[in-house]
């Protein structure tokens, strides 16, 4: 299939689904685009035709598949995922799973060609046994503390199934690293936006980035042109914590595991959300991907982890004395 | 309104003028009474030098570029005067085979363990980048345990080390590194005293799997020396599951001289390298062959324990 003349985006209040919108209204001004979500996204009023439909609801399946049939999609963008770490970890869970089922039931209903799913690296898990660089055949195995990651995880597996039933479809399920870049902000760009950033003592794991440019090109290009497969979506390169916050001129605040993970998880525990220790394991082991696959598929990134990360850190500077 | 603006600029003013000459006054007034107030000052000025320069000036000046590994070539710089005295001066190290080294391409070097602290990984790296200063600098493969340690994970990665799994020694082959493989893994780290120099079990035939993989010779080696740097006379398991370790090993010098104890002992040290197997680089057809990848990895063991067993009977003394 050529490029698709309808595209459909869920999830269009976060960072993907957003600047997604703005890039193909942008560059393909016949381009017809659909958004889908709970809130009417003002910003981008005249750029595509808005549907308000709820995944949450259990008819959410039919009401999508009337709006693709209706709109005669071609290509979906599924991003309705959260960023933000919620309180309500039943809601977020029937978002991200049910709402992806939902999806998948109306892509299938509505015979889109073309799917791709936003995932994220984190969906390896930090774990002790991991290799240094993930491949994508890597088994999936979350984290018990990020409730997150493990609605990712099973989305990731819903997927696998339904790409199965589905063999017409093209699916692209692209995991993307931790994104760094002058405009994207979720928790983790807030932790290493601090002037001391607290540490696990006595570990120094290697971080990766992805540049948001490089990634919004990947999401691009894979809606545009598809591919089929799972693609991890990295810069080249690795950085130890210690050496990003010393290039940022940031200090280091060093915290010996058990204390960190109890100092963290006590005002968390108010709101009983996702406890922290889940993002602080994060600092703790590695969870590299290896982004060979990525990157023969759509081309070199334009930034390296460490330029990824100086965008981000002179976009922070300029911020400040602004 | 509009003319209050001024009046309350000029208070404003006045005030923050005040101030700066009661501040002023307040700092003569203290340099008066404690005159050595004024070196106070003076570290703390040169605190805040040193604070801009990381903060400023630190982008262009730190570089910290490491490999894809975690291998910091500063590092690996830093502590090789330490390991050079440590070969030549503490452990006398007698090398012997050397020539026996394939002078280019990735190798697979397979050898005893032995020591809690992998210094028989570092020696051999240190020893084989000094031999072959053209290759890139062998990596030496570290148990999961070790690696995941605090401090010990991020020193070992800067100084060379890799977790010992197979994607890693892998993608290490195909790079063009040569790899430094244990094969006996945790256990032969866990070796007490009486047991020392009895190779244990190597893993699953994992090293010649891999090297039939990446096609690259198998170079064997034999450490002598490194079992009596760190002699453990027995182990303790109570003490150590709290601490994350697999056991806790008590030396003639640890715990009993607390972190002196990590010093190793000055055991003379032999270092014999074997002529490579060239494990049949053309085909590949053995990799499917079970039972010959493991009656080769039982050669491979054999090979070394005769090795070892030959500089043993060769040695006049443990420390002579």
């Amino acid at each position: 299939m050529s490029a698709p003349r309808t595209i459909a985006i869920t999830g269009l209040g976060t960072f993907l689904g957003r600047r997604l919108v703005e890039r193909l209204h942008g560059a393909w001004p016949n381009l017809h685009l659909v958004g889908v979500d709970l809130r009417r996204p003002w910003a981008l009023d005249g750029k595509l035709s808005f549907h308000r439909v709820d995944l949450t609801e259990p008819t959410a399946d039919g009401r999508l598949a009337e709006v693709f049939e209706k709109e005669g999609v071609e290509a979906v963008l599924h991003a309705a995922f959260r960023n933000q770490p919620t309180p309500d970890l039943e809601m977020d869970h029937e978002l991200e799973t049910i709402g992806s089922l939902h999806l998948l039931h109306a892509c299938a209903a509505a015979r889109v060609t073309r799917l791709v799913v936003a995932s994220t690296t984190m969906t390896y898990g930090p774990w002790p046994d991991n290799p240094n660089f993930l491949s994508e055949d890597h088994p999936l195995r979350g984290h018990p503390g990020a409730h997150s990651v493990n609605n990712r995880v099973e989305v990731e597996g819903l997927v696998a199934e339904w790409r199965e039933r589905h063999p017409e479809t093209e699916v692209a399920v692209l995991r993307h690293a931790w994104i760094m870049g002058p405009t994207y902000t979720d928790p983790v760009v807030r932790y290493f936006e601090r002037r001391v950033v607290p540490t696990l003592l006595g570990y120094d794991p290697l971080l990766q980035f992805v540049h948001e440019e490089d990634c919004l090109d990947v999401f691009e290009t894979a809606l545009l042109e598809g591919r089929s497969g799972v693609y991890n979506v990295v810069g080249s390169g690795v950085m130890p914590l210690s050496s990003l916050l010393r290039c940022a001129g940031k200090r280091p605040l060093p915290i010996p595991a058990p204390l960190l993970y109890r100092l963290g998880d006590y005002p968390a525990q108010a709101q009983s959300g996702d406890p922290p220790s889940g993002f602080y394991d994060y600092l703790r082991y590695l969870w590299v991907a290896a982004g060979e696959r990525g990157w023969a598929a759509f081309g070199e990134p334009v930034y390296s982890t460490r330029e990824a990360w100086m965008s981000f850190v002179s976009s922070r500077r300029m911020r400040r004395y602004r | 309104m509009s003319d209050e603006g001024p009046v309350s600029d000029e208070r404003e003013e006045a005030g923050g003028e005040s101030l700066r000459l009661a501040l002023r006054d307040l700092r003569r007034e203290i340099r008066e009474r404690f005159p050595e107030e004024e070196s106070e000052l003076d570290w703390m000025s040169l605190f805040d030098e040193l604070r801009r320069r990381a903060g400023n000036l630190g982008i262009e000046e730190y570089s910290g570029e490491i490999d894809e590994f975690g291998m910091s070539p500063e590092a690996v710089l830093r502590v090789r005067p330490l390991l050079e005295f440590l070969r030549r001066r503490w452990w006398r190290t007698e090398v012997v085979g050397l020539e026996e080294v394939p002078e280019q391409g990735p190798v697979l070097f397979v050898a005893n363990r032995s020591g809690l602290l992998p210094w028989d990984g570092l020696m051999l790296a240190h020893l084989l980048s000094e031999a072959r200063p053209a290759e890139p600098r062998p990596r030496f493969l570290v148990a999961d345990w070790l690696i995941t340690l605090p401090f010990a994970q991020s020193s070992l990665a800067r100084l060379g080390g890799v977790r010992a799994c197979r994607e890693n020694a892998e993608r290490l082959l195909h790079g063009g590194s040569s790899v430094i493989a244990f094969p006996e893994g945790a256990k032969g780290a866990a070796k007490v005293f009486r047991e020392r120099y009895r190779l244990k079990r190597f893993g699953r035939g994992g090293v010649v799997r891999l090297a039939l993989a990446a096609r690259v010779p198998i170079v064997p080696v034999a450490v002598i020396g490194a079992e009596e740097a760190h002699p453990i006379l027995f182990k303790v398991e109570t003490l150590a599951r709290g601490l994350g370790l697999p056991f806790l090993p008590v030396t003639p010098t640890f715990p009993w001289l607390g972190p002196l104890g990590a010093l190793p002992l000055p055991a003379k040290w032999s270092v014999h390298f074997g002529s490579p197997i060239l494990a049949h680089p053309e085909e590949p057809g053995p990799l499917r062959d079970e039972l010959l990848v493991s009656r080769m990895t039982e050669e491979l063991r054999a090979q070394i324990q005769a090795m070892v067993d030959e500089d043993l009977h060769r040695r006049e003394g443990v420390f002579a």
